[in-house]
């Protein structure tokens, strides 16, 4: 045996690590390092690919090229540019829907987990309602009655993740309050807002944030959704669906048009999706197994 | 049991009535008068005129003999007229239905039929390189926006195998090849989403069945592997998949509409969309009503399900 492959005295001691050992999670660094790169993509991509992602500058229906990486669509328009363009949209629409749904459905799990009685039975019955719809069926219909903009879709998205945030709050507001520190804090005279502010938020953020990542993942997805169906973002403007909703009418002249923009989307959800699994095993491992099984808890 | 069926029936029925009342109330409190909409800004338009078609449209008197108009006409198979061309809606709907449920039908069956194996066999090989990939492959399977697969199918088959799928629906009772060739492609595209779901569901519960202390003693008493990983653990571990399986409808529904865009067949999420870029509410009001209660129908027969397979829920 060779000197060089004894343990070193010095290495015996546990190293002082950086990160946690609970957080060195491979699904979940992955879904950091794509979120990460599509946010800095939507946040400074048009300051160094500069190309103007709605003039026509080139010749239509190209393939990938060094001058077009993605190639350019049928006005001859740089489809990077617009995959770049649409990060920004996706984002912004996402961030938007979900601090909608954050924001109502908190209070709606919050108020129903801590009152009780006939506003829990009534906030849930609602709820239940919404359930009753399949979720972008009702998306499609909220958005197409308050008609077709981009404002309408975040509205239409931020409504359809609400009850998934109102059950998830209920249940994890409801086994926080059987701790004892509840029942202390009410003795010492605190009153529900501050019970509900200062003592159950701050102990049910871990399933927030798990959830949080992952319907961020749902809303990229019906976002796309909504402009494929003419139901979003408008063109001109570039978003990835209605990109692909686009591409459609010249899939005979041109793939290229379909795959950039696709594979866009697949990797931000992706990117959300592997985050949300990571988060889920690090934060709280009672939350379900992944979306669409998180809203069956009843 | 009996006790079971019933109270799940009755609040089958209390949920519908509650959808019917908030699709009722959101087509109605909508900004903007449906029949001022309707004639645009038509200032020669007779108040006669407008009145002649609020009637026509079951839009005069009261907001709940309207409504009772509605549901009652529902169960009389009268559900109105569309406003674009005047058809009655109950005769799109006898094409629109079938072509949705046939397409939920095979996407489910294509997703059930591959995604309990792969997780099976995820959750059996854990940790090795099979798991590894099926894992990665379930987040793939939900990343994927369906029309985007849709799509990259119809260019996969056009430009590699030349064959494009028939353009006009044909019903399965009269050409089921035609029928089956139509339906394939839209199929596999929705269905990949919930495989991948039914495969994450189906490896989470076989993993926790399979440490669990009565599976130990059918390995302990001689029974060979294979009969137990499928009589004594499969089972067990599928009964949560179902009660998933019943959410999955209401998203195979929504995919299914959006891909009957694509694919140009005429079901129920391509009569709502049509309808909803033409402003007909009458059809939007009665095709989100017939989805609500497809997906609400296929809820209560997974529980019913659901009840017979798990001896401990019948009692409730």
């Amino acid at each position: 045996m060779s000197a060089a492959s004894a343990t070193p005295a010095w290495e015996a001691i546990p190293r002082r690590r950086l990160i946690p050992a609970r957080w060195r999670n491979p699904i979940g660094i992955v879904g950091a390092a794509i979120v990460g790169f599509c946010i800095l993509t939507a946040l400074f991509g048009r300051f160094i690919w500069t190309i103007d992602p709605n003039a026509p500058d080139a010749d239509r229906l190209l393939g990938p090229s060094r001058a077009h990486p993605f190639g350019t669509d049928d006005l001859g328009r740089d489809t990077l540019a617009r995959v770049i363009h649409g990060a920004q949209v996706s984002l912004q629409v996402g961030l938007v829907a979900i601090s909608i749904a954050l924001v109502a459905g908190t209070l709606i799990g919050l108020i129903a987990g801590y009152r009780g009685g006939i506003v829990d039975l009534l906030l849930m019955r609602v709820v239940d309602i919404m359930f009753a719809f399949p979720g972008i069926v009702l998306a499609i219909v909220i958005a197409g009655l308050l008609g077709a903009t981009r404002r309408n879709a975040m509205i239409a998205i931020g409504i359809i993740i609400v009850p998934a945030f109102a059950r998830v709050v209920r249940a994890a507001v409801l086994e926080v309050m059987g701790f004892p520190f509840i029942e202390s804090a009410r003795a010492l005279g605190g009153g529900g807002l501050r019970i509900m502010f200062r003592h159950l938020i701050p102990n049910i953020v871990a399933p927030l944030i798990v959830l949080t990542t992952v319907y961020f993942s749902t809303a990229i997805l019906s976002e796309a959704t909504l402009s494929f169906l003419g139901l979003g973002t408008q063109p001109p403007e570039a978003a990835w669906g209605n990109m692909l909703s686009t591409a459609r009418s010249y899939i005979d002249q041109s793939v290229w048009m379909s795959i950039f923009p696709g594979l866009a989307i697949m990797i931000v959800v992706l990117g959300f999706n592997f985050l949300g699994d990571g988060l889920r095993d690090v934060l709280d491992p009672r939350v379900g197994g992944g979306i669409g099984d998180v809203v069956t808890k009843k | 049991m009996y006790r079971f069926v019933a109270q799940r029936f009755l609040s089958m029925i209390a949920t519908l009535v509650a959808v019917s009342i908030v699709i009722f109330s959101a087509v109605r409190l909508l900004p903007g008068n449906i029949i001022d909409i309707m004639f645009g800004g038509d200032a020669t338009a007779t108040p006669a005129a407008k009145a002649a078609a609020a009637h026509q449209l079951g839009l005069d008197g009261s907001y709940p003999s309207q409504y009772w108009r509605w549901v009652s006409g529902i169960f009389h198979g009268n559900m109105g007229v569309s406003l674009l061309n005047s058809r009655p809606i109950s005769d799109t709907m006898k094409t629109a239905l079938p072509i949705t449920i046939e397409l939920i039908f095979l996407g489910l069956l294509i997703a059930v039929s591959i995604g309990i194996p792969l997780g099976v066999i995820s959750a059996v090989k854990r940790g090795s390189a099979s798991d590894y990939l099926a894992r990665v492959g379930g987040l793939i399977g939900i990343s994927i926006p369906g029309f985007w697969l849709a799509t990259l199918l119809l260019i996969l088959f056009s430009r590699v195998f030349h064959w494009v799928p028939p353009l006009s629906y044909v019903s399965i009772f009269k050409d089921p090849v035609k029928n089956l060739q139509e339906f394939f492609m839209p199929a596999i595209a929705i269905s990949v989403f919930t495989l991948a779901i039914v495969m994450r569901m189906v490896r989470a519960t076989m993993l926790e069945v399979l440490s669990l202390d009565y599976v130990r003693t059918a390995r302990a008493k001689g029974v060979p592997r294979r009969r137990v990983l499928r009589k004594h653990a499969l089972r067990t571990a599928l009964i949560p998949v179902i009660t998933v399986v019943g959410f999955e409808v209401g998203v195979l529904i929504g995919g299914a509409a959006v891909v009957e865009i694509i694919f140009g067949l005429p079901g129920v999420g391509y009569t709502l969309l049509n309808a909803i870029s033409n402003r007909d509410y009458p059809v939007i009001q009665t095709a989100t009503l017939i989805i609500a209660a497809v997906f609400v129908v296929a809820n209560v027969v997974v529980d019913l399900l659901y009840g017979l397979l798990d001896p401990r829920i019948s009692v409730t």
